[in-house]
């Protein structure tokens, strides 16, 4: 329960970057996770994925890059500006 | 296929943390004392709240936001003890409170008369670590009935808490938790933890805390 809370917050930040409509373009959600974080990755990502499969993302998936310490933060995020949807 | 990249760099609790502050600064102005309690469902941290309030309700002005996942039965078992406020956030399967539902429920509550706040937690030693609250101090309950390596078992609540209430502790005869171990185990993880050894039940212990919550409520008082 606790990562897709952290996975919801994280598609709140990735929307609140990009005009209405263009979430659907998002490709890759890059996050970094430290080994103190208290969060297990793998589910993290499995969290994440499932919401960006979903409206008003469309096909991102989720990057996840370990490290030491409690860090827990959106590196980045990629948008295809190709969409032919657009 | 042009793949732009945004840089995001940016912690994911930053706009929790920040809500947090607004409740910080909120209560501050007021003089309010704010503590989150946390613990593992049953731990008895509503029945310590009760005896709290019936103790203490009136005479230090006790309101308290409440967090439980599907009823409201911890909100309704503490309004019986207390005409004030209490104002119940119901979180709907989440695992934790966020800064958030606090900050909505502060509107709720009549800040000018209060000067001690409760937070209750979610009932989870795991995530309710990572989400300040605005709060003064994490206060973490565990029961004698939860075995004393709870500590090593959950460190990050432990180390986010600044004290630890060890309660049941009436049924100490009949269980097997040895309490100087439980201690050990929790300062271990952190050094800095202050203990209250209570039984909400029995009343044993209360008085210490009572006198806590007490003092850190007149300290507050006169620094302003």
């Amino acid at each position: 329960m606790h990562e897709l809370s952290v996975a919801l917050e994280i598609c709140r930040m990735v929307e609140e970057r990009l005009p209405l409509g263009r979430t659907r373009d998002v490709r890759r959600v890059g996050v970094i996770v430290g080994d103190d974080a208290g969060l297990e990755p793998a589910n993290l990502s499995f969290c994440l994925d499932a919401l960006l499969l979903q409206p008003p993302f469309g096909s991102g998936h989720t990057v996840v890059t370990m490290c030491p310490g409690d860090t827990l933060r959106v590196d980045y995020f990629e948008v295809d500006d190709d969409n032919p949807d657009d | 296929m042009t793949i732009r990249t945004i840089e995001v760099r940016e912690r994911v609790m930053a706009k929790n943390d920040e809500l947090a502050a607004e409740v910080r600064r909120r209560l501050a102005e007021h003089d309010i004392t704010a503590f989150n309690l946390v613990s593992s469902p049953g731990s008895g941290k509503t029945l310590l709240l009760e005896r709290t309030l019936a103790t203490l309700g009136e005479e230090l002005g006790i309101a308290v936001v409440t967090g439980d996942v599907q009823t409201q039965n911890d909100a309704e078992r503490l309004a019986r003890h207390t005409t004030r406020l209490v104002q119940a956030v119901v979180t709907g399967g989440a695992c934790h409170l966020d800064a958030r539902q606090v900050l909505d429920a502060l509107d709720a509550i009549d800040l000018a008369n209060t000067h001690l706040l409760f937070v209750e937690n979610v009932g989870n030693l795991v995530c309710p670590a990572s989400w300040d609250l605005g709060e003064a101090a994490k206060v973490v309950v565990f029961a004698v009935t939860e075995g004393e390596d709870k500590p090593l078992k959950y460190p990050k609540m432990f180390r986010e808490s600044r004290y630890a209430v060890i309660n049941k502790v009436d049924l100490l005869p009949y269980v097997p938790f040895d309490i100087e171990r439980a201690i050990d185990n929790a300062l271990q993880v952190n050094p800095e933890l202050e203990f209250f050894q209570t039984s909400a039940l029995t009343g044993r212990g209360l008085h210490e805390w009572f006198d806590f919550l007490r003092w850190n409520t007149a300290l507050l008082a006169s620094v302003h």
